[in-house]
């Protein structure tokens, strides 16, 4: 009856695929397939631009999930995190996709001047930009994004190349050492996710003022990166492996932190909303008109209550984050959400002057969206399941996992 | 250990008299105090504890704890915040009380305030408050009913007066069994040494025992420390203070300016001078000419006698009529009691509450004509609008303050006054002068 000393021996535990099966392969031919597909025929009677807008969307939602995991495993590393251990390495190998989204950037950096109005501003916007342009000018824009990727590379591949060093030496002194890293690691990362929301999203409405804009993508990061990391649990146990290892009690802890970062997520964004809301100055009151008119307020309203209403509701008791079927449920719930947010952000129109009642029109979904999420996410999806199928899916030297295997919530 | 349990019985003679509370087995391992607490649960105790050095996994089941209440608390306590937070900036600001509730006391209405130029009633001005209420009473739910939930603070426990029980910070494990349990019997000590308790002590609880004289004279004296905050607040309302208040805040009340009675040159400017003249190319608020009849009460150069009700801004408060209306007269009625009673009085005969006090103690007041003086009453609209705006004498202007076509509804309220205190029996509708004819 009492658990108390009677963890399971993960020695004992199937904890690794036998090879990587063909899951991968298939899923880096669709991802090329699709993105190749959609950027020459360029269904619908789309333009560069339409593909590029879609592309920015599907690459900046992988690139959240990448992130959030990255955030994962660095909190775990600088709060001395027990529980945790057990669901660490597929965090890692999720955010060690890093290198594949520096290569997957580099769309959006070609073709620059097909997203960002900045580079090639309007009579209306020249004025403004050009107080901008110490900021906004596309020598720095460059280096930016080669900063972004350099660190978030070195931070993921570093952390996760580390902890598959002591798989093999069992060395303890390696957590120690991660754990030091791991404070001024997250003000890196607090930095360059920072500056990334910006330079990604913000820039697409370059008349625009928000100071808390990357703590709301931040939010969505983690948010999204935890949710995916649940799926990836559930499809890892789905196969096999860990089966004992990772229980209810992990899944719990990772129900709390969507829950706590869709409420996280929920602050920011009516901070930046009532700021704006209450001060009433055009420049900053436009971002939020155009997503009121036309129908852009349904995606608004949609936003309020699926990403916050509804799985605030439905996942503040205990019970939900603590059942596989219903903690499925709210991880696939918290993605699409978070994949609306991305749209709610980058897709509505520039404000036109003066700006009409419904001139933001209908709501622009595109089949490229979905050939688009289909590219990034094979591709993505390709390199995560092939990585976690060369190594053990646990840090199984990791000096605090007999904790996590024992871990319980009260 | 128990013979020294036995010294301790014989010797409570002289100390206050004890009663048997409750039994404490001792235990030497976490997991032999696991599988101990089974047996006690499965026996159907309910008034007994486990005590650990640290927290031991299992060892809920192994009790039979059931699920805290805490979230349910807390959820209430929540749920209540959000309402009271909900509540309080409704009837404090969203609510008109005195129109709408007129039967409320003045202390417990609210007020309309225009804040930032949003509606009375905005939701996301609200959020921050509701949502405060609702973390603080959350927190408080879940600070104060954890305390009480637990029976804390708990000053004292008479577990403690048993010496073997102080280890439990340290080494060892009890489980401890109140004697009113209605389990309780002889078979609660064989129950615990069968299960492999190292040693079984009966705790010991003072019947009654006074706390000492120096506690209570600690309390008498602190108590009357603090009635001296009182007896100040006391003395401060009935005592006449020659000197100013201190002013502790400052906020740049006092500071050192640049007034036409110094007769001193600003060296910030050229010129010297302090107040700045007009900006090229802008205009003050009184020179503005376009429509003088509704900005300035003047027909060219002769005051207006019409109130201008084809102005849309006064035809909105007239709730779109084009006249003078009942709605127009209450929106006046309602700004005359903010802005003009508190000097002119309610009924206009000049003797409100500022305007008595203010006379009585301020040489060179000119205290305000009632509305029924002769000079008063032969005035066009247009002059009582620009008395609002500008002043006049002592009374200030209050162009700055009132809205434009507030400022007209004022002005048709007060001819209403007027028109009530000179009317005559030929204002009565026909129907009704008997009534008023009729003697009693």
């Amino acid at each position: 009856m009492a658990s108390h000393g009677h963890t399971i021996d993960i020695f004992s535990e199937p904890r690794r695929f036998d090879r990587a099966g063909p899951g991968a392969l298939i899923a880096a031919l669709i991802g090329v397939a699709a993105l190749a597909a959609g950027f020459v025929m360029k269904p619908g009677g789309a333009d560069l631009r339409q593909f590029m807008n879609s592309y920015l969307l599907a690459y900046l939602f992988v690139l959240s999930i990448s992130l959030g995991c990255l955030f994962f495993v660095l909190i775990q590393h600088v709060v001395a995190a027990g529980w945790s251990v057990v669901v660490r390495r597929l965090a890692e190998q999720i955010a060690g996709a890093m290198p594949l989204l520096a290569l997957l950037v580099i769309p959006i950096v070609v073709f620059r001047t097909e997203l960002y109005p900045w580079l090639n501003p309007t009579d209306e916007m020249k004025h403004l930009v050009e107080h901008k342009r110490p900021y906004l000018n596309d020598t720095f824009f460059i280096i930016r994004i080669a900063a972004y990727f350099a660190v978030w590379t070195l931070l993921s591949r570093g952390f996760l190349s580390a902890s598959l060093r002591q798989d093999a030496s069992g060395d303890a002194a390696i957590t120690t050492r991660l754990r030091t890293l791991a404070a001024p690691s997250l003000i890196l990362y607090g930095v360059t996710v920072s500056f990334a929301a910006v330079d990604f999203m913000k820039a697409l409405s370059p008349m625009w003022f928000s100071t808390i804009f990357g703590v709301y993508w931040f939010a969505g990061c983690v948010l999204s990166g935890v949710g995916f990391l649940a799926l990836v649990a559930m499809w890892v146990q789905g196969r096999g492996q860990l089966t004992r290892a990772i229980t209810k009690e992990h899944y719990h802890d990772l129900g709390k932190l969507m829950f706590a970062f869709v409420v996280f997520w929920t602050y920011i964004a009516f901070s930046q909303y009532m700021l704006i809301w209450y001060a009433n100055i055009p420049e900053e009151t436009r971002w939020y008109l155009v997503r009121q008119s036309g129908d852009w307020w349904k995606v608004s309203l949609v936003l309020l209550l699926g990403h916050f209403c509804i799985p605030f509701v439905l996942f503040i008791s205990r019970h939900p984050k603590r059942s596989k079927a219903t903690l499925f449920v709210f991880a696939v719930w918290v993605l699409l959400m978070h994949w609306l947010d991305l749209f709610y952000l980058t897709r509505p129109p520039e404000a036109p002057e003066p700006l009409l009642a419904g001139s933001a029109g209908g709501i622009p979904l595109h089949l490229l969206d979905a050939l688009c999420i289909i590219g990034v996410g094979g591709l993505f999806w390709a390199w995560v399941a092939s990585a976690l199928a060369r190594h053990s899916l646990v840090p199984e030297r990791d000096p605090w996992l007999k904790e996590s295997l024992a871990f319980e919530n009260y | 250990m128990s013979a020294s349990t036995v010294t301790k019985k014989s010797a409570a003679t002289a100390g206050p008299a004890t009663a048997p509370h409750s039994l404490v087995a001792e235990f030497a391992s976490a997991d032999a105090l696991v599988r101990a607490c089974e047996q006690v649960r499965n026996a159907g105790y309910t008034r007994w504890d486990a005590h650990s050095p640290y927290p031991v996994h299992g060892i809920d089941r192994a009790i039979g704890i059931r699920a805290t209440r805490l979230p349910v608390l807390i959820f209430l306590c929540g749920a209540t915040g959000t309402t009271i937070g909900i509540l309080l900036q409704w009837w404090t600001n969203a609510v008109n009380a005195g129109v709408e509730f007129p039967w409320v006391p003045t202390f417990l209405q609210g007020y309309n305030f225009i804040i930032s130029g949003k509606p009375y009633w905005s939701f996301p001005a609200n959020i921050p408050v509701i949502f405060e209420l609702t973390i603080l009473l959350s927190a408080f739910g879940a600070f104060f009913g954890m305390l009480a939930l637990n029976g804390l603070p708990q000053h004292y426990n008479p577990l403690l007066r048993v010496d073997r029980f102080r280890r439990v910070t340290d080494d060892r494990f009890f489980i401890s069994i109140a004697m009113d349990d209605p389990k309780y019997g002889s078979a609660t000590r064989r129950l615990l040494e069968g299960a492999g308790a190292a040693a079984v002590e009966v705790a010991d609880d003072v019947k009654e025992s006074a706390p000492p004289r120096w506690f209570l004279r600690a309390h008498v004296i602190l108590a009357c420390f603090l009635l001296i905050p009182l007896a100040v607040i006391a003395y401060m309302r009935v005592d006449k203070q020659t000197q100013p208040r201190i002013h502790i805040v400052q906020d740049m009340d006092n500071q050192e300016r640049y007034t036409a009675g110094k007769q001193m040159a600003n060296p910030v400017f050229a010129d010297g001078r302090s107040a700045r003249p007009k900006v090229a190319g802008t205009l003050a608020r009184e020179d503005f000419t376009q429509d003088p009849h509704y900005f300035q009460g003047r027909i060219g150069d002769q005051w207006a006698v019409g109130i201008p009700m084809y102005h849309p801004e006064l035809q909105k408060l007239a709730g779109g009529a084009a006249e003078v209306n009942e709605q127009l007269m209450r929106r006046g009625r309602d700004r005359y009691a903010i802005f003009c009673s508190h000097c002119h009085g309610l009924d206009g005969a000049g003797v409100g509450r500022v305007a008595t006090y203010t006379t009585e103690r301020e040489i060179g007041f000119v205290p305000p004509k009632s509305y029924v003086d002769p000079d008063v009453l032969v005035r066009p609209v247009g002059h009582l609008f620009n008395t609002i705006t500008n002043g006049i004498r002592t009374m200030a202007p209050h162009g700055d303050q009132i809205p434009v076509a507030d400022r007209w509804a004022i002005v048709a309220y007060v001819k209403a006054l007027q028109r009530a205190q000179t009317a005559t029996l030929e204002d009565v509708p026909t129907d009704e002068r008997s009534r008023m004819t009729q003697p009693k």
